[in-house]
């Protein structure tokens, strides 16, 4: 039986179209279960970077892209997100400033820099430099600024310190509003 | 490649198993895809950097053949001659994406660290060769073997290059986290040229060279 | 990195696609040997990256992102790039059967040229419109031709040298490739 079907013209494309939508809703099908496990995670990921940068967090609000920071009923900061490409790819960082537009801390998100070299603007040694700086400073060091440079990872480093000083002065902009 | 289809069919007496067995060995050691057949490059380089990477790429790699070549080697009489490409390839890039969607929900740290490349190895030559020299035209069970050998062949190959990398270029050695050991003068001033792109060719083409060398002093 | 000239630029030099982010690999080390074939493989190349972008750039924002379904990007982009492959042999082998020879299997093989889904894999990850697409493929296909011409131009006289027996062939290229990819190094920083 098989060979009658091999020898009909058009088995090889109605076999190519079967295959072609098994695939599709097989990966329909998983994606389902997947896309909900990666939503969740994205949202838990984001909250516990607002709380590593106000640990005091009780709730937050969207406005615009500025996340204001609640304790109770006052407002204790803001955060906002900020991305820009490093050595190899995006780097996605996440800013929060007091309410006087000081920096409070910043965490970096993502990126996909060289390991042992620019991922290191993750570390504490690094983003620690930009703690209770205002927007005027926010400079590598080589650039005139405070911020000094991983050794090696020039180029991740400027476009985290970049990234933030130019989102900043646009956020603060905005607050002032 | 020949000489060993033909020693095959002398070892028709040998049971099943050291068949299974001697497929397996042929992917690990003779044919090791990376350092003889230079198969499958790539992604090769891309993810020695780290011992991490190497890993994840190789356990993702071995996924996509094993079910590719299972899939491909039980419906191999079904698949029109002409078509038999595409249909490979549609078969690896639906495993692939599965590979990717499960990564993403379960260890997205090495979804991320990976890339593009988890996406690519949908065509690295090693697991499209092997569908239509190998699983097109043998018992599935011979599948798993070739599977399973060229497979852990690939994964060996990728930690050997990222042992040397990572050790070399950031002084110590962490796997997932675990901190295994850090080398006391080397930790503090490592050889970051390893990490980067030139130190992964240049790795890569002392191993052939000395993959090559020992291959000479057998008389091959 | 917005400017269509950085993104050029980017993918040309700075991030070469065969020396920084190691895509195209098989055939950089398999068709170098000839000056003459190394020009047709990356004019190839660089065809199918630039018809590929657009279709694919044109599937991914027109079809995958509003249906929200961009894993599917995998299958249906190996698919396009599989049948333009198919089309763009087709037509060489009608108006250059020379041509056609001389590249011989390497045509076909560009289906499974990491550098062609990767770029639009790239394109896809990093949201290009459809103009920034075509000038990201361009810039990886002129790039991956160039470092294509300077390997071979390489190899060629390599093959007069003296080189010790198990370096000989592929070893002293992957050597090559590393001081070639130092000397590229050099262009980080300039964006």
């Amino acid at each position: 039986m098989l060979e009658r079907l091999k020898s009909k013209g058009s088995y090889p494309i109605i076999f190519l179209t079967l295959i072609v939508l098994i695939s599709v809703s097989l990966l329909l099908y998983i994606n389902t279960f997947t896309s909900e496990i990666v939503e969740d995670q994205n949202q838990a990921k984001i909250k516990g970077a607002l709380e590593q940068i106000f640990p005091e967090l009780t709730r937050f609000e969207e406005n615009e892209g500025i996340s204001i920071i609640y304790k109770g009923d006052s407002i204790v900061g803001y955060t906002f997100e900020t991305s820009r490409n490093g050595y190899s790819g995006a780097i996605d960082i996440l800013v929060g400033i007091n309410k006087d537009y000081t920096i409070r801390d910043v965490a970096i998100l993502s990126h996909t820099e060289t390991p042992g070299l620019g991922s290191r603007i993750t570390e504490e040694k690094f983003t620690g430099q930009f703690i209770s700086l205002d927007s005027g400073n926010i400079a590598l060091s080589k650039d005139g600024g405070k911020i000094d440079a991983i050794t090696g990872a020039t180029i991740s480093s400027r476009a985290v310190t970049e990234a933030i000083q130019e989102k900043m002065i646009e956020i603060i902009e905005k607050l002032s509003n | 490649m020949e000489e060993k289809e033909n020693k095959k069919k002398y070892d028709i007496r040998q049971s099943a198993g050291s068949i299974f067995w001697k497929e397996f060995i042929k992917g690990l050691v003779i044919s090791n895809p990376v350092f003889i057949l230079t198969l499958g490059l790539c992604p090769v380089l891309a993810v020695t950097n780290s011992i991490d990477n190497a890993l994840g790429m190789g356990a993702g790699v071995i996924f996509v053949l094993l079910c590719s070549n299972i899939l491909i080697s039980a419906i191999r009489r079904t698949i029109p001659a002409l078509i038999r490409i595409p249909v490979f390839i549609v078969i690896i890039a639906t495993f692939v994406t599965i590979l990717s969607l499960v990564f993403e929900a379960y260890i997205p740290p090495l979804h991320e660290s990976l890339g593009i490349y988890l996406s690519l190895i949908v065509v690295n030559c090693i697991i499209l060769g092997r569908a239509e020299i190998f699983a097109s035209k043998n018992s599935v069970l011979f599948s798993i073997a070739d599977a399973l050998g060229i497979g852990f062949g690939f994964t060996i190959a990728l930690i050997i290059i990222s042992l040397l990398r990572e050790i070399l270029g950031t002084g110590g050695l962490a796997v997932f986290g675990f901190n295994l050991f850090s080398i006391p003068v080397l930790s503090e001033h490592p050889m970051t040229f390893f990490i980067s792109p030139p130190g992964a060719f240049l790795i890569i083409g002392l191993l052939m060279a000395l993959f090559k060398w020992i291959g000479v002093i057998k008389g091959e | 990195m917005n400017n269509l000239f950085t993104i050029f630029i980017v993918t040309a030099i700075v991030n070469n696609i065969v020396l920084s982010k190691f895509l195209g690999l098989c055939p950089f080390f398999g068709v170098s040997k000839k000056l003459s074939n190394a020009v047709s493989m990356g004019m190839a190349v660089t065809l199918v990256m630039f018809i590929s972008s657009i279709a694919t750039s044109v599937i991914y924002n027109y079809l995958l992102v509003p249906f929200n379904v961009e894993f599917m990007q995998i299958v249906l982009y190996i698919l396009v790039i599989a049948s333009l492959v198919q089309i763009v042999e087709l037509i060489i082998k009608r108006t250059n059967i020379a041509l056609y020879n001389s590249l011989g299997i390497f045509l076909p093989l560009i289906t499974t040229n990491c550098a062609v889904l990767g770029i639009t894999l790239i394109n896809s990850a990093e949201g290009y419109t459809l103009l920034e697409s075509i000038v990201s493929a361009l810039g990886g296909g002129i790039g991956f031709t160039l470092v294509l011409i300077i390997m071979s131009g390489i190899r060629e006289k390599l093959e007069l040298a003296q080189t010790p027996v198990s370096m000989k062939g592929l070893p002293i290229a992957f050597i090559t490739a590393a001081l070639l990819a130092l000397a590229f190094m050099g262009f980080n920083g300039m964006m």
